[in-house]
């Protein structure tokens, strides 16, 4: 008998498209962190011509910018045909979310230098002559204040820009419900926003361990050495607060969103809420990632519980968490 | 509400995996918090200096152990549904020593170490890798492992079985045993100098510290226990299995569709009609006057010690599982329906008539599309007046409750018997 299968029962019509592999999700968290490194550093070169706190974190461009090139490595690695890659380069198209992310990725490049440039560290465990070579330019780039707040304002808003496309990279999507939804930009902005004061803080954490002579202290402690920043991590654990606190309640409004949408729309909120992927979100995004932190770093600022790097550790783990989940969650929601 | 959750289906496979996750949090925490994240007060333990360990371990033992007897006695727990790891003595002997080496090596047990581990303890790093080493070696190591794991299994031992105790008097022995141990570490903590006894009395009264308190409260649930009955539900049963293959040999466990036919329509001698199937099938049809007790709510139904029960179910083997539980409480006159619901329908709804009739079997065969009309089925084949050759076989509407009492056709059947 001849059966014609005109319905969903066709594996054809309902492909299981996992196109994307761990790539994509890596480059997301990456790429978030990055567009929080920037935000944090430009704000801070805006806000403190004056203020010696400004330098706080002399190595926070110089992060951004290993990050960015692994992210953007991970990238290279997720295209099909990677000889091509110079042709995102030739053309802009306004209504392409990836054509705006290459040009915002190789834009924040120089941003990112240009920073990391205003605050040369103090020493480098090598290349002395660079290093005199580029306190020359630093010295010749802070007595134009303009110049440094034109350096600023590009590093803040190459950071929102940054922050903000990778959601809607997912966001426009429309096919996949779980993503359709412009709030995921904001959202990916701060979730980066927290996972980058989060580094910063660890890193500042870790810098400021005794070299006590141990084993596994003197292996971390001689490393972070070299980091040395100069102010304590407290400003960027407020931030985080902050952060994760927004970042909460943009999610809820997320996902509240898609729960009065459509039934396909609330099926796609069904497979992080109560589905497949529900014990990872709640356990490793909400419990992990966002609550235990928020707790354990209200306590730290109000003096109950010493600081440690605890909480930085786990809103890491929680922004790479989030983006892994959407990303496979993602692909599984279908119309 | 019946635990453990999970096995009741309270929630599904998702959630289980989150309430682990919270549960574990919770551990962790309280672990951190009793101190188990340093190696070095754990270590202390086996020098008599700092029994927290131990004292920690007995009081959740002892408070997990009376919480699970006391919520199972009540009926809120079911214990049968708790898995018990078996035991496989030889290979967990050495297991438990491997276990004690390495604790008094390195100062953790698996669970501590971990603890340690997220507190930031190098140590503590080192010791998971190796644990997680270890993990890995074995797996390796196991094809060649495999027979001596798989020896001296004795099933799942409980020592109340064991030692032939009631599990209630076993709590109250563990709880006199942890009260000693308790005891007992104060004095060497204090013999070892390592603590003045200093805590604040209870209620105002001298002497009695909160742990003490604790301990009296122990002992106290503890005790009533051993006179609390079994916390398992369910009974433990004895059949008499000659005289039950006797029954089975006679043919005495059974009626057949035709005999119970004819009962309902005469309206006598009919017993207590019993559905086993699940509430559902229940619902789609059933006996007339049946009464529905699902397979799994059959041991808490209750019946007199006089009534003849007839159980039936889709085919046989439930109803004559039933019958067992039944004949082992001691239920004198049970039967099942042989051939369930199938032979019901295929029998007494929906009997097959033959084309052309002996004549001897021409009464017999009116006879069968009479019963079949009177419960509402439709015979099949043969020339019956007013029915569709092989007609679907839909079955009607579930009866009314109660049997029905002498419809037109039974009078009829009655007379036409007798006149055979």
């Amino acid at each position: 008998m001849l059966e014609l299968s005109s319905n969903r029962h066709n594996p054809g019509i309902d492909p299981a498209l996992h196109a994307w592999g761990w790539e994509i999700p890596v480059y997301l968290f990456l790429g978030g962190m990055v567009a929080g490194l920037l935000v944090l550093g430009g704000f801070h070169i805006l806000k403190g011509r004056n203020d010696p706190h400004a330098e706080a974190y002399p190595w926070a461009p110089m992060l951004g910018v290993v990050l960015l090139s692994a992210g953007m490595g991970t990238l290279f690695l997720d295209l099909s045909h990677k000889l091509y890659v110079w042709r995102l380069y030739l053309t802009f198209q306004p209504t392409s979310p990836m054509s705006w992310g290459a040009w915002i990725l190789l834009l924040v490049y120089p941003a990112l230098l240009l920073a990391a440039l205003l605050h040369p560290p103090e020493t480098v465990p090598f290349g002395d002559a660079v290093l005199a070579r580029a306190k020359v330019w630093s010295r010749w780039l802070r007595m134009r204040p303009r110049l440094v707040q034109a350096i600023g304002a590009a590093n803040l808003l190459g950071g929102v820009s940054l922050g903000i496309y990778t959601g809607i990279l997912l966001g426009s999507l429309g096919a996949r419900p779980l993503w359709n939804s412009a709030i995921l930009g904001p959202l990916f902005l701060f979730s980066g926003l927290s996972t980058a004061a989060a580094a910063l803080h660890l890193l500042s954490m870790l810098s400021k361990r005794q070299v006590k002579g141990q084993f596994g202290d003197a292996l971390l402690g001689g490393f972070f050495k070299l980091l040395d920043p100069k102010a304590g991590g407290e400003a960027m654990l407020r931030a985080d607060t902050s952060f994760l606190t927004i970042e909460l309640g943009i999610m809820a409004l997320w996902l509240l969103g898609l729960l009065t949408a459509t039934s396909v729309h609330r099926e796609a909120a069904a497979l992080l809420l109560s589905g497949d992927y529900a014990p990872a979100f709640w356990a490793l995004v909400i419990i992990t990632g966002i609550l235990t932190p928020l707790f354990i770093q209200t306590a730290e600022l109000s003096g109950k519980i010493r600081h440690t790097a605890a909480p930085a550790v786990l809103v890491i783990i929680g922004g790479f968490a989030l983006r892994w989940i959407l990303v496979s969650a993602g692909q599984t929601s279908h119309w | 509400m019946d635990a453990p959750f999970y096995k009741f289906g309270l929630f599904g496979d998702n959630a289980s995996l989150l309430v682990a996750f919270v549960i574990g949090l919770g551990f962790g925490f309280f672990l951190e918090r009793g101190g188990f994240g340093s190696g070095n007060k754990l270590a202390r333990q086996f020098y008599f200096r700092d029994m927290a360990v131990l004292k920690v371990m007995f009081t959740a033992i002892v408070t997990a152990m009376l919480g699970v007897f006391w919520l199972s006695r009540v009926g809120f727990m079911d214990l049968s549904q708790v898995y018990l790891v078996p035991t496989h003595l030889g290979p967990q002997v050495l297991g438990g020593l491997v276990l004690g080496l390495g604790f008094v090596v390195g100062g953790y047990c698996p669970g501590t170490s971990i603890v340690a581990a997220a507190t930031g303890r190098v140590d503590a790093m080192v010791y998971m890798a190796g644990m997680f080493a270890g993990m890995v070696m074995v797996g390796f190591a196991m094809p060649a492992m495999d027979g001596f794991l798989s020896s001296g299994d004795y099933g799942q031992v409980t020592l109340a079985k064991q030692w032939n105790v009631s599990y209630g008097v076993l709590v109250t022995l563990v709880v006199f045993m942890a009260v000693a141990a308790f005891l007992a570490s104060e004095w060497a903590e204090v013999k070892t100098g390592s603590r003045e006894l200093t805590s604040q009395p209870l209620l105002g009264m001298k002497g009695l510290t909160r742990s003490r308190g604790l301990m009296l409260a122990f002992i106290g649930v503890g005790v009533v226990a051993a006179t609390a009955g079994s916390p398992y539900r369910g009974h433990d049963v004895r059949v008499n299995e000659k005289e039950l293959g006797q029954m089975v040999s006679r043919q005495a466990d059974h009626v057949t569709v035709d005999d119970l036919a004819g009962r309902l329509i005469a309206g006598t001698n009919v017993p207590r009609l019993i559905d086993l199937r699940e509430p559902g099938e229940f619902g789609r049809y059933h006996l007339p006057g049946a009464e529905n007790v699902p397979m799994a709510t059959l041991a808490s139904a209750q019946w007199r010690a006089d009534e003849s029960v007839l159980l039936y179910s889709g085919s046989d083997a439930h109803a004559e599982q039933a019958w067992l539980m039944l004949k082992a409480r001691r239920l004198p006159q049970v039967y099942t329906v042989e051939g369930g619901l199938d032979a019901w329908n295929d029998r007494v709804l929906f009997p097959r008539l033959t084309e052309n009739p002996a004549p001897g079997e021409v009464d017999a065969q009116k006879r069968k599309v009479a019963v079949s009309k009177h419960f509402g089925g439709t015979p099949r084949g043969g020339a019956a007046p007013g029915e569709v050759k092989d007609a679907a076989m839909s079955l009607p509407p579930p009866p009314p409750a109660e049997v029905p009492a002498g419809g037109d056709a039974a009078p009829k059947k009655k007379a036409k018997k007798e006149g055979c």
